[in-house]
């Protein structure tokens, strides 16, 4: 029955369904199995293949995006049960991701949390326009690993730097990275203001974050 | 000195291809009609708010979003001119916007450059806007100048710079498409009021005019809108430029996309007609392509179709459109794929006959500027514009007399008519240019030198003293406000 179980759940997340997500996660819990269990030996083998399927070219992003989507929608069904249990699920690390304060560009930043969460970090997408504090704030929150900003203006590019140095002035920087992108970003930027990681893209994002936490490539 | 004005050479097409039947526009239309009064389109602007109230909107101050009934939106579409001036600093350089005819201008705001010699690749600077705007003033391709690369050296006021970089250095019109937020287009008004004389003359021959982007899916700029209801009050020309993502921001289908990216660009033209009725408006929609494996923006697909069916929905709105040719995704200058993505662009785009259109010389999608390709980038304009030309046929051109003469077999190099002809029929683009041992040069070189030559030999007319003076004045105060 369970061996069953943990099949549909890779499944559904294959078929990007997420409700189906839910349901079988509900179920999961009515039937007493591990939540654990439950996420790595179920729902995250559907994510891999996911994965492994975008790698080789045989799916594309709104597969991984929907899978994605099921993904989260099972674990919030879990979550709660893991608490109970005083278990919490293996994440790489934390991140805190935002388009940077005047600035709207989305999908460049969107697709570098898609990709992150993909490869197991726990994100936080606080969207576009967002104003330092609260990205300063929501890491403190979660005690984030890793901040991530995107800026896609030369005229809001400052809003990088001024973000670090407000990391200084709180004392962050040793607990949280920096890692930064856009396409006026280049790495004579990073250097310049002393931001911890860069990439280009998405794949090389992962990367990067992956870099700064020491997990392994 | 200053050169006399080199001339002006807008397309003016013989022919006209019509690519979406009346039946189609009008079924764009309506789903247009279908999203603006029951999705709406969310307005981030209390200001804008305000004014979609006070003439009956359905506003949600919560969300704020719009909703538009299809009467508001015909009533407010009826004062949009069909036809505005796009003055320049010499008023042999005014464009009048009409139908039939066609003007280009460059890319903008691109924020590398190549530099020529060596090759380095480095941010950009407003000195770089300037050195374009040189190149595009003497170019006859061009009509009008879009910045083309940011000011970056001057932080937060660069758009403000890079026009001040633009009339300082070209007598064309400038038009901008980084210039956001209500204060910042208050200078910009004043700038451009000093370029004017007066805030009527400005209202008469506006030498300067903006681009801002609507946000798919269905949102305005914050910055932008309110900076554009500054502009349309002092009558300066505006475009809201829709850019609809096949993919991420927009439905993966060309006329989901288009129309979803219509309904953006109608929401904020209605927005400036009531703010003040019988505003300048263009209407501009550039869809792109997210690649499904990497989320990519890219702006050829090898079915880009769309890019000129386009044009025909601003014409059926009533109101002049901004076409989009050029900008290549190809990251440097002079290959295969910079030549192939826009060859075609200047050629349709003129069979479907938009007022205005962008924009010659930047690489890797919009970002990076090679100096030399502007030069190449109007080859393939110099080729669209004849091509567009109806073939002479007379007597003269037939040339019966000469064929009669030269009989079977021979050749006509001996023809007094030959002679005459032979110097004008062949028309050479930057490919059939010689080197030193008669051989031809390889056309990225030429363009290079022509550049060079260009930067060298011309000299647009400066600004009087006393205008410079008052620009500066205006960009540094901005500059204690704003930077
Ligand atoms: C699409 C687009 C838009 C869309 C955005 C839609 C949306 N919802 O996101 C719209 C039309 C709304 C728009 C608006 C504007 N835009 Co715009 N836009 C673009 C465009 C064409 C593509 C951006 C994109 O989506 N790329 C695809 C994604 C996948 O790539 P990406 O964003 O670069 O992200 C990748 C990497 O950079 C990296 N990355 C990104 N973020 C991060 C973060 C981290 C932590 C890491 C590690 C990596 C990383 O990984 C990503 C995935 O591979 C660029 C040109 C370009 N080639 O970049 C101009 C561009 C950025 N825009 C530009 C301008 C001028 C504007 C406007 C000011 C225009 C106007 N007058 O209104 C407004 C600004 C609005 C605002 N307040 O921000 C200029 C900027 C020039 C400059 N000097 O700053 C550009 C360069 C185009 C140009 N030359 O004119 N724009």
């Amino acid at each position: 029955m369970s061996e069953e179980l943990l099949k549909a759940m890779a499944q559904s997340i294959i078929d990007g369904e997420s409700e189906i997500a839910a349901d079988l996660a509900r179920q999961a819990i009515e039937a007493g199995l591990d939540p654990l269990t439950a996420i790595s030996k179920g729902f995250v083998e559907g994510v891999n293949q996911v994965g492994d399927s975008f790698a080789c070219g045989d799916v594309f992003l709104p597969e991984l995006v929907m899978a994605g989507e099921a993904m989260k929608a099972a674990i919030a069904v879990l979550e709660p049960e893991l608490k109970k249990r005083g278990a919490a699920r293996e994440v790489l690390g934390k991140v805190v991701l935002a388009t940077v304060e005047g600035d709207i560009h989305e999908i460049g930043k969107s697709l570098v949390g898609t990709m992150l969460t993909a490869s197991g970090f726990e994100v936080f997408d606080l969207g576009v326009n967002v104003p330092a504090d609260q990205i300063l704030a929501k890491a403190e929150e979660v005690k984030a690993d890793i901040i991530g900003l995107s800026a896609l203006l030369t005229t809001t590019m400052v809003r990088q730097k001024e973000i670090i140095e407000a990391m200084d002035a709180r004392g962050m920087r040793n607990r949280t990275k920096v890692m930064i992108g856009g396409a006026p970003v280049t790495s004579d930027w990073v250097e310049k203001i002393k931001a911890d990681g860069y990439s280009e893209d998405a794949i090389g994002a992962v990367n990067a974050a992956k870099l700064l936490l020491d997990a392994p490539a | 000195m200053n050169n006399p004005l080199p001339p002006l050479e807008p397309i003016r097409s013989a022919y006209r291809l019509q690519y979406l039947t009346d039946e189609q526009l009008d079924q764009l239309q309506e789903a247009t009609l279908d999203i603006l009064e029951n999705v709406g389109v969310k307005f981030p602007s209390e200001k804008a708010l305000q004014v979609f109230s006070a003439h009956g909107a359905e506003v949600d101050h919560n969300t704020q979003i719009v909703k538009l009934e299809r009467d508001l939106v015909f009533k407010a579409m009826k004062s949009v001119p069909r036809y505005f001036r796009m003055a320049a600093r010499v008023p042999e350089y005014d464009l009048q916007l009409q139908d039939g005819t066609t003007y280009f201008t460059t890319d903008g705001c691109g924020v590398q450059v190549c530099d020529m010699d060596s090759g380095k690749i480095r941010p950009s600077t407003k000195a770089d806007v300037g050195m374009m705007a040189r190149v595009a003033d003497y170019l006859p391709s061009i009509g009008f100048c879009w910045p083309m690369v940011s000011a970056q050296d001057h932080g937060g006021t660069a758009p403000l710079h890079e026009i001040d970089a633009g009339w300082n250095n070209s007598v064309k019109h400038v038009q901008s498409e980084t210039i956001m937020g209500g204060r910042d287009c208050e200078y910009a008004v004043e700038m451009a009021t000093v370029i004017s004389g007066s805030r009527e003359e400005l209202r008469r021959r506006p030498p300067l005019s903006l681009v801002v982007c609507t946000i798919a899916p269905l949102m305005q700029d914050h910055a932008g809108i309110e900076g554009a209801m500054v502009m349309a009050q002092a009558g300066i020309p505006v475009g809201f430029l829709a850019m609809p993502c096949l993919g991420t921001t927009a439905p993966a289908t060309h006329a989901g996309a288009v129309a979803m990216g219509d309904a953006e660009i109608i929401s904020a033209t209605v927005l400036m007609q009531l703010i003040s009725p019988g505003a300048p408006v263009f209407h501009s929609l550039m869809q792109a392509w997210a690649d499904p494996r990497s989320g990519g923006y890219v702006s050829y697909a090898r079915d880009a179709r769309s890019r000129y069916g386009v044009v025909e929905m601003a014409h059926h709105w009533g109101m002049p459109s901004l076409g989009a040719c050029y900008g290549t995704d190809s990251i440097e200058a002079g290959t295969w794929q910079s030549a192939a993505e826009p060859a075609l662009d200047p050629l349709l785009a003129g069979l479907t006959s938009p007022e205005i259109v962008t924009g010659m010389g930047l690489a890797r999608t919009y970002t990076r500027l090679y100096p030399e390709q502007i030069i190449l980038d109007e080859d393939l304009y110099q080729r669209a514009r004849t091509y567009l030309m109806r073939m002479e046929v007379s007597p003269e051109t037939l040339a019966l007399d000469v064929i009669r003469a030269v009989g079977p077999g021979g050749h006509f190099l001996g023809q007094k008519h030959t002679r005459e002809h032979i110097r004008t029929s062949l028309v050479r683009g930057v490919t059939h240019e010689f080197d030193s041992n008669g051989k031809y040069r390889e056309p990225r070189e030429v363009a290079r030198q022509r550049v060079k030559w260009i930067l060298e030999n011309h000299h647009p007319a400066p600004l009087e003293k006393a205008q410079q003076d008052e620009l500066t004045r205006i960009l540094a105060a901005a500059d204690r406000e704003l930077a």
